[in-house]
């Protein structure tokens, strides 16, 4: 039972320490002061991190958003009511779906590539001989990453929902015949620029920021063999996603969460 | 005033660049440093030699304060490492060079670009001098002519070439090497010592060689340490070390498999494991 507690407890210590690691990091990266040549590390990475993750987003976009609109259709349809697909549509994209699945899409191919990245720098010795070159990897390496992130994820949100909203009218009124001035119109009424939009854009927002410290920290605090970056890669996919799910709950919670 | 250097030769009452005072470090339950102490002469080359794995590359990196020591004092150019503040330590990085053991170059830059790296983040200099002294550092060390390959196309002993020529593009007052002899084929080497010799003498820098390779390490440095078992067995000059009457010190400067100094990493005895005394 005392082993049991004692391990319990290093591993809290652990994590605590860890979390305090990672807390150092993401605040010496994301403060430090600007420095020649910082821009061009950042559109580098927001091209990887941004517009490589583009083609994922858009697909994603456009199958999750027609499959929507199929779904309502079919449901909305038996009750009269299929012109509220537009307004159904748009609200569970800005609200829920475009964040929650850019961020988890996010994880998977910019958060794995950021992991993978970092981690190989740190199993080559490239971070230590910056370190040794005067050079801070946090600001160098780090930042840029985070930033990156942190930039390009409400952008891909925002081209999701319109990707989404656009494949959601294309089986809705293209292929199966919905009005579509009922069809816009009932998503414009509906729309609130601050309810939906804005609280929206908030959460892609917080995802960004969680996202991308736990890409980056998993790369930079990897174990340096081909089993610990592998690690550390699934690691980012698999945390990066729960979080995100928890997170949207409790945002959900905390905005919306007038439920009484 | 400034401490010196009793390194026990007369030819070398230098002060001191680095001074370690009684080091201590572990990793897990190993001990690598148990009261380390050793003192580093301005301007000359000082070799540290050992068997593998005693530490001699966590040395170099606990120089540099890239690795915290447990106890114990580590003092380079006057400043205590591990005392300094993560900008200071930056600052005082940035006059030293390190020719590390895999070379780390940087994979996604070309030999050119990683060589232009330092100079590129810590000088104003124009594109043109970077040019010019870009080719001259690989010219140093053989490969301008392999300015526009990626590290992936180099072979290892050419890789830490480019190390070696990026180490020292900045014309630190420090250089650290570690194993910058092996993968070398004699050429090179031969080229190599030189370039390590000329660098000394011609700038004063202050170079720190950790190698096995007792022969060319003698040839080249002012100063020798041998570390074993997390101490130093043996310092003095080569000459001082070849007529020592240290066991220690004689069974590693002639290569001897029997001696004080263990060839074996400390295990159960080979019969009790071999006859099924151990679970593995």
């Amino acid at each position: 039972m005392i082993a049991l507690v004692r391990a319990l407890g290093i591993r809290t210590l652990d994590r605590l320490a860890s979390l305090g690691d990672a807390s150092m990091m993401w605040v010496i990266a994301m403060f430090g002061l600007p420095r020649r040549g910082d821009f061009a590390l950042l559109v580098r990475q927001i091209y990887h991190v941004g517009v490589l993750s583009l083609v994922i987003i858009v697909l994603s976009a456009f199958s999750i958003g027609a499959v929507i609109a199929l779904q309502f259709y079919t449901q909305l349809s038996r009750f009269g009511a299929e012109d509220a697909v537009g307004l159904g549509l748009a609200l569970v994209l800005l609200r829920e779906l475009g964040p929650v699945v850019t961020a988890l899409l996010f994880a998977g191919r910019a958060g794995s590539e950021i992991t993978a990245e970092i981690g190989l720098m740190k199993s080559t010795e490239q971070l230590s001989s910056m370190e040794m070159m005067g050079v801070d990897p946090l600001h160098r390496i780090v930042a840029p990453r985070l930033w990156a992130g942190l930039l390009c994820m409400p952008l891909l949100a925002a081209i999701f929902n319109v990707v989404a909203i656009y494949g959601g009218s294309v089986v809705a009124v293209q292929w199966l015949g919905s009005d579509p001035g009922s069809f816009w119109a009932g998503m414009q009424d509906a729309v609130e620029l601050w309810e939906d939009v804005g609280k929206g854009s908030i959460k892609s927002v917080v995802f960004a920021v969680v996202v991308t410290w736990i890409a980056v920290y998993q790369g930079y605090d990897t174990v340096p063999t081909a089993e610990g970056i592998g690690l550390a890669t699934t690691r980012t996919v698999v945390m990066s996603s729960v979080m995100v799910l928890a997170l949207d709950f409790l945002l959900t919670l905390g905005m919306y969460g007038d439920f009484k | 005033m400034r401490p010196f250097c009793h390194s026990g030769s007369a030819a070398l009452p230098d002060d001191a660049f680095i001074e370690i005072h009684d080091l201590h470090f572990s990793r897990g339950d190993r001990k690598i440093f148990d009261g380390l102490s050793m003192c580093i002469p301005r301007g000359r080359i000082t070799g540290i030699m050992g068997p593998s794995g005693t530490g001699k590359t966590t040395l170099l990196k606990i120089i540099g304060g890239q690795v915290r020591p447990d106890a114990g004092q580590v003092i380079v150019d006057g400043k205590d490492v591990c005392r300094l503040s993560r900008d200071e330590l930056f600052e005082l990085r940035k006059d030293i060079g390190m020719l590390f053991q895999s070379s780390a170059l940087f994979t996604d830059l070309t030999v050119y670009e990683n060589v232009a790296f330092p100079l590129r983040v810590h000088t104003e200099l124009p594109e043109d001098s970077i040019r010019d002294l870009v080719l001259m550092k690989l010219n140093a060390v053989g490969l301008r002519g392999a300015r526009d390959l990626y590290p992936s196309e180099l072979s290892g002993g050419m890789a830490r070439r480019v190390a070696l020529a990026r180490a020292i593009a900045l014309d630190p007052t420090l250089l650290m090497y570690d194993e910058p002899f092996t993968g070398q084929d004699p050429i090179s080497m031969g080229v190599l010592v030189t370039l390590i010799k000329n660098l000394n003498r011609a700038l004063r820098t202050t170079a720190v060689v950790v190698s096995h390779d007792i022969h060319e390490t003698s040839s080249i440095a002012d100063k020798l340490y041998i570390i074993s078992d997390g101490r130093v067995i043996g310092k003095g000059s080569p000459e001082e070390l070849k007529q020592a009457e240290s066991a220690w010190v004689q069974q590693f400067m002639h290569g001897s498999p029997d001696g004080p100094v263990p060839f074996h990493y400390p295990a159960d005895d080979l019969k009790f494991d071999v006859l099924g005394g151990s679970t593995r």
